[in-house]
């Protein structure tokens, strides 16, 4: 915990921050991951949290879960499409012509996509780049 | 000539061929063979054991593979980025200590200093944009139109 203190995870989170990960919270919850006792828990967790580290822990355990060292949006927004498709990251790595380890690197923000691979991961979820990698998009519709 | 190669040989067999250069050069150099058949044994295994890793899922073998995608690549060039600031301040720190200890045989550390400060510089020119500095086009008579001042 201190790692993550010393990290993002000690940064202030935002309004936007919090609904991204009640929308993360809904998908498990909606999907029966979670029991609605522990939804409403770890929602009001959410909701109360201030740092980025208070939302990685109301999200812990879940796929596609936000992490204190992870920006906000894409990173989590593609996780949250592979997982939604049952996809597993060397799935994902084949269709999009890369390597498995740079599919992790992206779902762990660690590394941003060129342009081209960019449109190429948005096109293989029937999203627009916008969609899927816009700074204040909280939502992934459908292109 | 490369081309021929399958990608996947090329590095490892081009690993192998600068030890066989360092034992060729031991050969011609030294009255014993001994020293330079051992070099070109462990250039043989050293290529085999490369063209071995490259199978491997990670990102050291796809570099060494050449199968590198974006992001990999990206790691190479930094990792190339790194020994070259290593061996220019290697270089630096050898010519400094040659030179206070006043040995004459200071000059192949001037070499490797002058030729990768040379290589920097040319890296500069070659990868840069390398577009002359010109009038803006604006003022030059060719209106742009952009959303922002349309």
């Amino acid at each position: 915990m201190a790692v993550l203190e010393e990290g993002r995870g000690g940064l202030r989170a935002s309004d936007a921050d919090r609904e991204q990960a009640i929308e993360i919270l809904k998908a498990a919850f909606v999907r029966d991951r979670l029991a609605r006792a522990e939804f409403e828990a770890r929602v009001g967790q959410a909701l109360a949290s201030r740092t980025h580290a208070g939302l990685a822990a109301a999200t812990d355990g879940i796929p596609g879960r936000l992490t204190a060292d992870q920006p906000p949006g894409m990173p989590a927004r593609v996780r949250e499409q592979r997982t939604q498709r049952e996809m597993s990251q060397g799935e994902l790595a084949q269709a999009l012509g890369v390597s498995r380890q740079t599919v992790i690197s992206i779902e762990n923000g660690r590394y941003l996509p060129s342009l081209p691979l960019a449109f190429t991961i948005a096109r293989l979820f029937d999203l627009t780049v916008d969609t899927m990698f816009g700074p204040d998009q909280q939502k992934a519709g459908p292109r | 000539m490369m081309r021929f190669i399958r990608p996947r040989l090329r590095k490892p067999l081009l690993g192998g061929i600068a030890y066989l250069g360092i034992a060729a050069a031991w050969a011609i150099g030294s009255p014993t063979w001994g020293l330079a058949i051992v070099i070109a044994v462990v250039a043989v295994g050293q290529t085999v054991a490369w063209y071995a890793w490259t199978g491997e899922d990670t990102d050291e073998s796809a570099l060494l593979g050449s199968r590198a995608d974006e992001r990999q690549k990206q790691v190479g060039q930094r990792a190339r980025a790194l020994a070259g600031a290593v061996a220019l301040a290697a270089a630096y720190v050898g010519l400094v200590i040659t030179l206070a200890v006043k040995r004459a045989d200071a000059w192949p550390f001037a070499v490797m200093l002058a030729v990768t400060g040379f290589a920097y510089l040319l890296g500069l020119s070659s990868y840069g944009s390398g577009e002359p500095a010109s009038e803006d086009e604006v003022t030059a008579g060719h209106q742009t139109r952009s959303p922002v001042n349309s």
